[in-house]
């Protein structure tokens, strides 16, 4: 029966693999992502975007000597085990050259410490947020197209201060996003010289928080913090807040800054609250973006679909760049998008190949941002603080 | 594709399988011989993986640990303290019978689970633990890769052997005495609460071996990685479809279990783009589809529980302990 069974899942394998034997002339890049799990709802958009961003690259001309770009699929599900799994295939199976995503910070954590580090291949990260991943020793080899937690956390801390909001109770969703957000929130926001007056998490789901609230504001600060979703628990917090008087004034971060709370709650009850966002918004790039992935059947507005575009294009970009070399790949990333050089925007393939022939510097300006990665490999994100008027969410001033 | 990724892949699964083995060993001691019907793996899981991480890990601000120990040190230590967690919680949980201690070690399981994701100073909650030491981390990927599941498969061995004496040796006997009758073991005079807490603590501490062994070879551990679905139910399909008291079938239905799970994807892949991601589900359904077929034509799972001279009779008891 051992045997048997043994020939049989031996046989499989085989089959498996000659199957999977790749045309000779196609580049292949690796699309992690958490295909099934809890960001089942997610991933299928932002693996979207991110073939949208190969379609245009083969549309143009091709990768290389006009070699197809091919993306691989891979499901990380959300998990480690499912994320080192997913990046063995593509890096050993497949072999391919560089990796966008996976989309989970634990995946990225595990399938990086385990597989694509030691193998050198570059991973690109469109959703990964957590702080731990800018301190991933990595050789240079992980990058983020997704603003880490820190950024976030540390600018909205430092725009209140110099709003005036001297002491805060900060309310937290219990998972990596909260987490992250509120402790880079804490030290910022206390090392400008405020006040913490309660910070405590929560989980997310409840159907009443009226004793979080309670205990957070007998610390006797008048401005909430909340990190949260605003179509989610976000809301159910703001309204129970805002019908027991717990807090005069409130502050979201970006999850916070959703239509729900404006539609559930009315513009009239929100005077007081405030909101962080990245702001991508106004650049031309994202323009261009939202239209050509409307054009293809997408919805622009969905999460993290500016950031996977732009992770899969900054990949191939660098391959061309760096002649289909995986070695050379992390390089030639930090080279076409470090600020200096023609200016290239999401679509444009066939230019940027033309000026990489010719051996001029490009800047890639991706949807998301302009995406010049410091030495973590990390993006510092822009954003902007907002409040709700007459039409929805209006900017009142940069966040540095 | 070259014979080089094909190893890769080939080490990178064994190591997998050899992690899973010992969950399923530690559910086999616990189910297969005692017949307690721990739904809680993922828990004790957890306890060795951060047990190990926060005593080997590098020093952090913010939460305990972190003092840099040898992970040789960290693996004993998981065993020790998923041990140490195994003792109150079966001094508790342990007088319920079946579905009862089901339910209560499902619930103890996902404590952990919430008090890791929510502790910062112990487990730097939601964000995990990252750059742990791997063993060999510093060779080269292949080499680094071999000498791992050379650790893993030296460490599955001797458990395999330790545990396999234990179930031959009178201890043995005496825990299927008294899986299969309770009422007559104790009439013999045998202590039968002491014992299944021997046997519950015993495969705790061999689930906390496998925690560890997985942080470490992925350098971090994350409550992601402590999801019910990977670390518990999928064990305890493993050690069904393997065979239930049989020690190498445990280890077989780790290989067999992650094998269609990793290996099916490689085959959906081949499906034209717009199917692609949606077939990423059919390994779910693969899974389940061979546990339908499995419990219906074959039971007693791949690798049956060896008749031993005291139980040549009891083929229909240990049936009936399959499907309950």
């Amino acid at each position: 029966m051992k045997t048997k069974l043994l020939a049989v899942t031996a046989g499989l394998l085989t089959a498996t693999m000659l199957a999977s034997a790749p045309a000779k002339a196609d580049v292949k890049i690796g699309l992690i992502g958490g295909v099934s799990g809890p960001i089942a709802a997610m991933a299928p958009a932002m693996i979207d975007a991110a073939r949208l961003a190969i379609t245009h690259v083969n549309d143009q001309g091709g990768i290389l000597d006009g070699e197809t770009l091919v993306g691989v699929v891979g499901d990380s599900a959300c998990n480690p085990q499912g994320g080192t799994d997913a990046a063995t295939k593509a890096v050993n199976i497949e072999g391919v050259l560089a990796i966008v995503g996976p989309h989970c910070s634990g995946a990225v954590l595990a399938a990086t410490g385990s597989v694509t580090v030691p193998a050198g291949v570059v991973v690109v990260t469109p959703s990964g947020t957590s702080p731990e991943i800018s301190n991933i020793a990595d050789n240079d080899t992980v990058f983020r197209t997704v603003p880490s937690d820190d950024y976030q956390g540390r600018a909205l801390a430092r725009t209140l201060r110099e709003r005036g909001y001297d002491k805060v109770a900060v309310a937290y969703i219990n998972n990596d996003y909260g987490t992250g957000l509120a402790n880079a929130f804490r030290g910022e926001f206390e090392a400008q010289g405020g006040e913490i007056a309660g910070f405590a998490a929560h989980e997310d789901g409840k159907a009443s928080y009226r004793s979080n609230l309670a205990e957070l504001a007998s610390g006797g600060a008048d401005t909430l913090v909340l990190f949260d979703y605003g179509d989610g628990t976000g809301l159910t917090i703001l309204r129970q807040a805002l019908e027991n008087g717990f807090f005069e004034k409130f502050v979201g971060g970006d999850g916070m800054k959703s239509d729900a709370p404006i539609n559930e709650l009315g513009a009239e009850n929100l005077a007081t609250f405030v909101a962080s966002a990245p702001v991508g918004e106004k650049s031309a790039s994202l323009d261009t973006f939202n239209a050509l992935f409307k054009e293809a059947g997408g919805d622009p507005d969905a999460i993290f679909v500016t950031t996977s575009y732009d992770a899969a294009f900054l990949a191939a970009l660098a391959l061309e760049k760096a002649g289909g070399d995986k070695a050379g790949v992390a390089a030639a990333l930090r080279e076409v998008s470090n600020g200096e050089g023609e200016p290239i925007g999401p679509g444009e393939w066939s230019k940027a190949k033309e000026l990489i022939a010719a051996g001029t510097a490009i800047d890639y300006k991706g949807a998301a941002g302009d995406h010049n990665f410091d030495a973590n490999g990390d993006v510092p994100g822009t954003f902007a603080l907002f409040e709700v008027g007459a039409d929805g969410f209006e900017v009142i001033t940069e966040m540095k | 594709m070259e014979w080089i990724g094909l190893l890769n892949y080939a080490l990178f699964m064994g190591i997998f399988i050899g992690i899973y083995a010992l969950l399923a060993l530690g559910l086999n001691i616990q189910w297969g011989f005692a017949g307690l019907f721990n739904a809680g793996i993922a828990g004790f899981f957890a306890v060795g993986a951060y047990t190990s991480a926060i005593l080997t890990s590098a020093p952090a601000d913010g939460r305990i640990g972190g003092y840099d120990l040898p992970f040789v040190i960290g693996w004993i230590a998981a065993m020790v303290a998923a041990a140490a967690i195994a003792w109150p919680i079966g001094k508790i949980c342990l007088r319920f019978r079946s579905d009862y201690l089901a339910i209560a070690t499902i619930g103890v399981a996902e404590i952990i689970r919430l008090v890791i994701k929510s502790e910062e100073t112990l487990t730097n909650s939601a964000r995990g633990i990252a750059g742990l030491p791997r063993p060999f981390g510093e060779w080269p990927y292949v080499e680094s890769q071999a000498a791992f599941l050379v650790l893993v498969a030296a460490i599955v061995l001797v458990v395999y052997l330790l545990v396999e004496r234990q179930f031959n040796s009178p201890w043995g006997r005496m825990m299927r005495a008294i899986r299969d009758n309770e009422l007559a073991a104790r009439a013999m005079g045998k202590d039968v609460e002491y014992r299944r807490l021997e046997a519950f603590i015993f495969g705790a501490a061999i689930m906390g071996l496998g925690g560890a062994l997985f942080a470490h070879f992925n350098r971090s551990i994350t409550p992601e990685a402590i999801d019910p679905m990977v670390a518990t139910f999928l064990v305890w399909i493993m050690l069904i479809l393997g065979g239930s008291g049989n020690n190498r079938g445990a280890i077989l239905g780790a290989a067999v279990v992650w094998t269609i799970w990793s290996v099916s994807e490689i085959a959906t892949d081949q499906l034209p783009h717009e199917y692609a991601v949606k077939a990423k589900y059919i390994r779910l359904f693969l899974i389940g589809l061979l546990l339908q077929l499995v419990l219906r034509f074959r039971s007693e799972g791949l690798l049956p529980e060896p008749l031993r001279g005291d139980q040549g009779n009891s083929g229909i008891d240990r049936e009936r302990s399959v499907q309950s």
